[in-house]
């Protein structure tokens, strides 16, 4: 390379070491705001599942409390189909719990190895402990009751 | 009376389950995994084990390959009851020897139901 005519779009070292040293403090943004991201994200999963389980067990004690006294009732043979079929509904959605909380914990450990890229991450790929999270247990949209398969 | 174990290690699923089949009229023995299921499975005999999948400790399909080895529980219906819904599952569940899968949520009347099609 001719140093007198230099390429038309060679850049000076300096300029270029300038580029490299605003990528560097971009991508080191970048990474500090996705950590906050996920710092966030964390502290809002570990405060619902805090609220649904206050919230599961609070129903659950008031459950208790009816279902004790359910069967004590005087009623005819109308209401106490009725009264058992709202038990057995009652029985059905208060699942949620176990199944919220599996939900999230599921997400808290997604959002564990998304922590861990962010810190660690490389040019050449993601942390492979992403593909071991993708699959997750719940896949139920609703509380309509599940499937039943007898083999 | 017939007994049930149900296994969960979610306490207010075994709380669920417990009164469903309490209601029904079945003696239930509680464990929170499949540890402490085989370990209450070999002092006593069951007519039934209810059991969830995802648990610390021991899996409901390890529980069930277990139980299928231990004397006396060759034959007993165990029910897998979980959120799990994959046929993958499914398969590695009769293959390990279970009687039935069923998903989460469980409606209780149904579930009795098939309880009294498999008990011995």
């Amino acid at each position: 390379m001719n140093k007198a005519n230099p390429p038309h779009n060679a850049q000076p070292t300096s300029e270029r070491s300038a580029q490299r040293v605003q990528s560097l403090a971009q991508n080191t943004l970048a990474g500090q705001q996705a950590a906050r991201e996920c710092a966030a994200i964390a502290a809002d999963l570990g405060r619902l599942k805090a609220l649904i389980a206050e919230a599961g067990d609070t129903l659950l004690a008031s459950f208790n409390r009816v279902a004790a006294m359910a069967p004590q009732l005087s009623c005819n043979v109308s209401e106490r189909r009725a009264l058992d079929s709202a038990v057995g509904s009652a029985v059905t959605a208060l699942q949620f719990q176990d199944m919220a909380a599996q939900l999230t914990g599921h997400a808290q450990r997604r959002l564990t190895v998304l922590q861990n890229c962010v810190h660690t991450m490389s040019a050449d790929g993601t942390d492979p402990l992403l593909a071991d999270t993708r699959l997750q247990p719940v896949k139920q949209n609703g509380m309509g009751a599940g499937s039943i398969d007898l083999f | 009376m017939q007994s049930i174990l149900a296994v969960d290690d979610s306490a207010s699923m075994r709380q669920m389950v417990a009164f469903t089949l309490k209601s029904a009229g079945y003696n239930v023995i509680e464990a929170a995994d499949g540890q402490e299921a085989l370990d209450k499975a070999r002092g006593q005999s069951v007519n039934l084990v209810l059991t969830d999948q995802n648990m610390p400790r021991m899996d409901g399909i390890t529980l069930v390959k277990n139980l299928r080895g231990l004397p006396g529980y060759s034959s007993t219906p165990i029910l897998v009851l979980t959120t799990e819904s994959s046929d993958d599952m499914k398969a590695k569940g009769k293959a390990a020897g279970a009687t039935g899968w069923l998903v989460k949520p469980f409606d209780p009347g149904k579930l009795i139901e098939v309880i009294k099609k498999v008990i011995r």
